[in-house]
């Protein structure tokens, strides 16, 4: 049997398992095969944890791409928090420092025509040949005692510096979930993520072009992915629970598709 | 590696319908067959199984039967009733052999019967493909009724399973149970819907089978139809709640002008509130 790759398995694990517990499992996994850990904290995603920057009293989300040890850098100050022992921690090139302002800037209109409410974060670092970043954006609901829901937008990309343009490529990962608690019902927990990936040129005259490409690359990518994850929950998760089990007597709808049939047959004769 | 390794039982807990030797052949790429850690997923195959009213076709056999705690008989043998078989089960291959004949004894055995025959109508008019265990439990004093119906389509990245389990006590008349959806759906991602809806319906004590089942199948069509009710209900509440489609203004943004947005709005900027 040919030997398959622990990371490959581990990743194809984490596809299947309840999603709600991925933290969980990362953990378990990073325990159970340490030698995989910073690739799996690299390559999964996990709900986005939230932090308050001292200096200015505003909350920025948390990942990979703003830790430093066990301290986050808030886009908001450009400081860790808490600050790095040893050091500094590593922040962008002055250029891209003002660019990160400028896009933090524009997501947090974009949060709050979309959104109306919740976090935004962007991140960028540089690159030999361009710079990288991701926008990160999160929002949790409550609206009525009996249900809740939570998403997270993770946008992690790259942009390449070419003659007047720049080849942008995005990876794309929503985690959504809902659930609702009720006599009625019981307990329903509808949880999971989808990923999605694009690759784009774009014309570029300034840095301020590269905020405003990579704002349309996500808007519409969340509007895809929206559009998606409306689909899957409460399309395809219905449409399955109705493949298991029919409301409807089946030998009536047995009865009734036979007929249907007879209809058309005897129409086309 | 410690035998009882609360992660591996935790990933074995968690498999998706169908999906359960796909979990435990990553877990032995991940743990590169480490023989002393696979021998302790036992105990967690056979929980598992027995938790998701596993199904097996008997050798022989044509139907599928029903592995769960109330007709097991002990060192990995269970029994079926229809069949009047009792048949050893591998809980890691999920394979069932070395099958005898087995006559179930119970002073219930009638109603058994009879309730087998009433929610065998039932079940062929709602589960397109289902399994339908009924079994005596408690020495004789209650009857455990279990339905489970599986549908997978890896090919189409979905699989799902609907659990039913009613403990109904002749003597009191009372009917008491569990509801269990799991779908699981994984193209270019993973999602997961996981329901639990207890049951409780009285009967007159002496209720007889046809009427236990009429119960069974009132509730049942009350359950989908709440289901249905509340994936439209998350649908236009938690999840439109969370994030517009398009911003009040109907329009996408303007990205070159977004600075200007700032002007005249007053926006919180992910102010704690």
């Amino acid at each position: 049997m040919a030997s398959v790759d622990p990371l490959d398995s581990a990743l194809d694990l984490l596809r299947r398992l309840n999603p709600k517990d991925v933290k969980k499992n990362v953990d378990y996994l990073c325990q159970l095969a340490p030698s995989l850990t910073e690739e799996l904290l690299e390559s999964v995603d996990i709900p986005l944890a939230v932090k308050r920057c001292t200096k200015t009293g505003r909350d920025f989300l948390c990942c990979d791409y703003n830790r430093d040890g066990d301290s986050w850098r808030s886009p908001w100050s450009n400081e860790f928090e808490p600050p790095v022992e040893d050091g500094e921690g590593v922040v962008p090139s002055d250029r891209i420092r003002k660019m990160e302002i400028k896009a933090n800037e524009a997501f947090d209109v974009y949060r709050e025509l979309y959104f109306e409410g919740g976090i935004s974060s962007v991140y960028l670092w540089d690159m030999d040949d361009g710079f990288a970043g991701c926008v990160l954006l999160k929002k949790s609901v409550s609206p009525s005692p009996k249900s809740s829901g939570s998403w997270d937008s993770i946008h992690v990309f790259d942009a390449q510096d070419r003659a007047r343009t720049a080849h942008y490529k995005l990876t794309s990962t929503v985690i959504l979930s809902l659930g609702t608690d009720s006599e009625n019902l019981g307990t329903m927990d509808l949880s999971g993520n989808m990923v999605r990936q694009v690759e784009q040129d774009m014309a570029v005259e300034d840095d301020g072009s590269h905020v405003a490409n990579i704002g349309k690359m996500v808007e519409d990518m969340e509007l895809k992915m929206r559009n998606l994850l409306q689909e899957v929950y409460f399309g395809k998760a219905k449409d399955v629970v109705g493949d298991l089990r029919s409301i409807p007597a089946l030998s009536e709808t047995n009865r009734d598709r036979a007929t249907q049939r007879e209809m058309i047959n005897s129409m086309g004769r | 590696m410690p035998s009882n390794n609360p992660a591996l039982a935790s990933f074995v807990e968690s498999a998706p319908p169908g999906e359960l030797l796909d979990v435990t052949k990553a877990i032995k790429s991940i743990l590169a067959d480490d023989p002393s850690a696979l021998q302790s997923l036992t105990p967690a195959f056979e929980k598992y199984n027995e938790e998701q009213f596993a199904t097996v076709k008997l050798p022989g056999g044509s139907e599928e039967v029903i592995v769960s705690p109330h007709n097991s008989l002990g060192d990995g043998r269970y029994y079926d009733v229809a069949s009047q078989s009792s048949f050893a089960f591998d809980h890691a291959t999920q394979k069932a052999s070395a099958v005898q004949s087995y006559v179930l004894e119970s002073s219930r055995l009638d109603l058994i019967k009879s309730l087998l025959k009433s929610l065998s109508l039932h079940t062929t008019e709602h589960y397109p493909k289902s399994s339908l265990g009924v079994y005596p439990i408690e020495n004789d004093s209650k009857i455990a009724i279990l339905t489970v119906a599986s549908k997978y389509s890896p090919n189409n990245f979905w699989n799902g399973r609907w659990r039913s389990l009613y403990i109904f006590s002749p003597g009191n008349g009372s009917l008491a149970g569990s509801l269990k959806v799991d779908v699981h759906y994984y193209e270019d991602g993973n999602v997961r819907l996981l329901t639990d809806k207890p049951v409780s319906v009285s009967l007159p004590s002496s209720a007889n089978a046809s009427e236990v089942a009429k119960q069974i199948a009132i509730a049942e069509r009350k359950y989908q139809e709440d289901l249905n009710k509340a994936f439209g209900s998350l649908s236009e509440g938690a999840f439109k709640a969370l994030r517009r489609q398009l911003p009040i203004t109907r329009q996408k943004i303007e990205w070159e002008k977004i600075s200007g947005y700032r002007l005249g709005q007053d926006i919180g900027g992910g102010r704690s509130r």
